[in-house]
């Protein structure tokens, strides 16, 4: 058996190349901090008020929802080296939650952007519904963004108390321009008349903006991308466009077109006439082509395409 | 112990504790079972769910692994029945079990993020993160431990039952006739395939699943006749696979879990035309050489007719 051989020959090649591989080199040095960050809105915070004092590695890119997110081999490498994992919490990163409890046991300490707000803060999934999970999109509102934000700033600032008022200095800062970021927005929503507020998307991710700034937020599906919206779904959501008017929707930048084509036609066959108003930023940053590749750029990116599809 | 080492180590372990009963699904006939219970886990996660209302409860994957057994069992009562085939077996009882969960998340639990993902891990990328403390001591990779308690029970069941493993595969009849029934068996396999599936769920996802169970005792089943040289060929090729497909996966910087299934399709693949015993070249030779046969006794017929 000539050909056994040859795949012991095989094997054992292989698992020496697997030794060989093992001088994973972690010569990191002190500074600056290895910071992982797991959704692109967090890295872009990280990266904001840690300066060059961080190095940020993000591990779902743009377009990515995390929902889908596949861990490559250099994820595993990034989570090695590093010093600080940030991550959404309120089971954004479900599957991964455990994973970064662990570490965090371990001596790789997390920095959870929902422990900056309180329960009374975070929206409940839908009235009616029992407390069973809070809606996990709490970057969409802005003042919890700014609370997110001192509190990334408290985190550095206590891993390296040597550069508290560097750290607490960048928060300021981002704070002002979220503070200008909000003025932007009020104005802008402005020049929607009060009777069209009405923000429908694929999936609910809109709650926390809609709380801000008084707009009725409805998505397609529900807060986890992976549950089918059902036909009731559709053909009740397409009956509340025709009798309250609204003829723009959006679709998201992470989650598949599809139902809210179909939300469309539904509409049309009602002899309503709806228009897909153009792609948000919902679970992930855009890329820099787009311009939507921090978290100012995507927000005004995502109110521009709101107003101007609902103010005509 | 290396990232690299101990992922690598978790993909071996994880692939010989699936190809092992993976070997007589291949030869019963029987391998998308595997996938079925890969899907039907779902309805198990999401009963569990409504009597614990807790998503982090352990009861989660007991129930997994109990819904994944009667999956087996209620396919296998299905074929006893004679009045279907396997496959058919199959493409009631997954489809039925599958789409009950479905209708009871979107009805009862629409809001809750409960899908198979949030309880069973299913990244093998991440398991070295994923590490068992006991009295504060690293004992390595949680999934290292779940399965090598798994590959051990399936080496004790086929080590203790394989005279009737043997029998019951390959003459269901005969085996009835010597008074030992092949239900018995074929149950006990069903639960421990159910329970390899589950756990191999949570560790490396469910594609791979179905891969490792099929793929390595395919290959084998094309090299040799004999069943212990098809069990040591599986092992052999299930070590292969991952091996290389961890390498393959760090060097390509992808995901391993799919690269790994990547390599167990070609190497597969290879050995069903390249095959020295009963690959598709090998096939086409026998064919030629049978045809030469006959048209050299023909010739002699004509020959010897005139």
């Amino acid at each position: 058996m000539k050909w056994v051989r040859g795949l012991v020959g095989v094997l054992s090649l292989s698992l020496m190349a697997a030794c060989g591989n093992e001088q994973a080199d972690d010569v990191s040095e002190d500074n600056p901090l290895n910071v992982v960050a797991t959704t692109s809105m967090i890295a872009d915070l990280m990266e904001i008020v840690g300066g060059e004092n961080v190095t940020v590695s993000g591990l779902m890119g743009p377009g990515v929802d995390p929902h889908d997110y596949q861990p490559s081999t250099s994820d595993v490498n990034t989570m090695t080296e590093a010093d600080l994992i940030a991550y959404n919490g309120l089971m954004l990163e479900e599957r991964f939650v455990e994973v970064f409890e662990q570490m965090d046991q371990r001596g790789v300490p997390s920095v959870i952007m929902a422990d900056a707000l309180n329960e009374t803060e975070l929206l409940d999934p839908e009235e009616g519904e029992e407390d069973l999970e809070y809606d996990p999109h709490i970057w969409f509102s802005v003042s919890h963004w700014e609370a997110v934000t001192s509190h990334v700033a408290d985190v550095l600032s206590e891993m390296d108390p040597d550069n508290e008022g560097y750290y607490q200095d960048n928060a300021d800062t981002y704070l002002s321009e979220l503070d200008e970021l909000r003025t932007y927005i009020e104005e802008r929503i402005e020049e929607v008349p009060e009777q069209s507020r009405y923000l429908v998307t694929a999936h609910d991710a809109f709650q926390y903006f809609g709380e801000e700034f008084d707009f009725e937020v409805i998505g397609l599906q529900g807060l986890n991308t992976q549950t089918e919206a059902g036909t009731g779904d559709i053909s009740n959501l397409a009956d509340f466009l025709v009798d309250n008017e609204i003829n723009a929707v959006f679709v998201e930048s992470s989650v598949s077109p599809r139902n809210i084509e179909a939300l469309i036609e539904a509409a049309r066959s009602r002899g309503h006439d709806v228009e897909n108003a153009g792609e948000l930023y919902s679970d992930a940053l855009g890329s820099a082509e787009e311009d939507a590749d921090t978290y100012l750029k995507m927000y005004r990116s995502n109110i521009d395409t709101i107003v101007d599809g609902l103010a005509n | 112990m290396s990232m690299i080492f101990e992922i690598t180590l978790v993909a071996v372990v994880v692939a010989v504790a699936c190809a092992l009963p993976g070997v007589f699904l291949v030869l019963r006939g029987t391998t998308m079972v595997s996938d079925a219970i890969t899907h039907t886990v779902l309805l198990g996660i999401v009963l569990a769910f409504f009597i614990t209302q807790d998503l982090n409860s352990p009861l989660l994957m007991i129930g997994a692994t109990l819904v994944g057994v009667a999956t087996v069992w209620a396919i296998e009562a299905l074929q006893q029945t004679k009045l279907l085939s396997n496959d058919a077996a199959i493409g009631i009882i997954f489809p039925l079990f599958f789409s009950i969960a479905i209708i009871l998340i979107t009805r009862y639990a629409g809001n809750v993020h409960l899908d198979v993902d949030a309880v069973l891990m299913g990244e093998l990328a991440f398991s070295p993160f994923r590490r068992l403390m006991f009295l504060g001591m690293d004992l390595g990779p949680r999934a290292l431990w779940t399965m090598l308690i798994i590959l051990f029970i399936n080496c004790l069941f086929i080590f203790l039952f394989y005279k009737e493993l043997k029998i019951t595969t390959f003459d269901a009849g005969f085996a009835a006739a010597l008074g030992f029934s092949p239900v018995l068996v074929h149950y006990g396999l069903m639960t421990i395939v159910s329970l390899t599936a589950v756990g191999a769920y949570d560790s490396v996802g469910s594609i791979l699943v179905v891969g490792f169970m099929v793929g390595p005792p395919l290959a084998a089943y094309l090299m040799t006749n004999k069943l212990h040289v098809m069990i040591a060929l599986t092992v052999l090729m299930a070590l292969v696979n991952s091996v290389i497909g961890v390498q393959l996966a760090f060097m390509l910087d992808t995901t391993i879990a799919g690269m790994i299934a990547v390599v167990t399709g070609v190497t597969t693949l290879t050995v069903f035309v390249f095959s020295p015993k009963k690959g598709l070249i090998k096939a086409f030779l026998n064919r030629r050489k049978e045809q030469k046969k006959m048209d050299q006794r023909l010739k002699t017929i004509e020959q010897a007719g005139r």
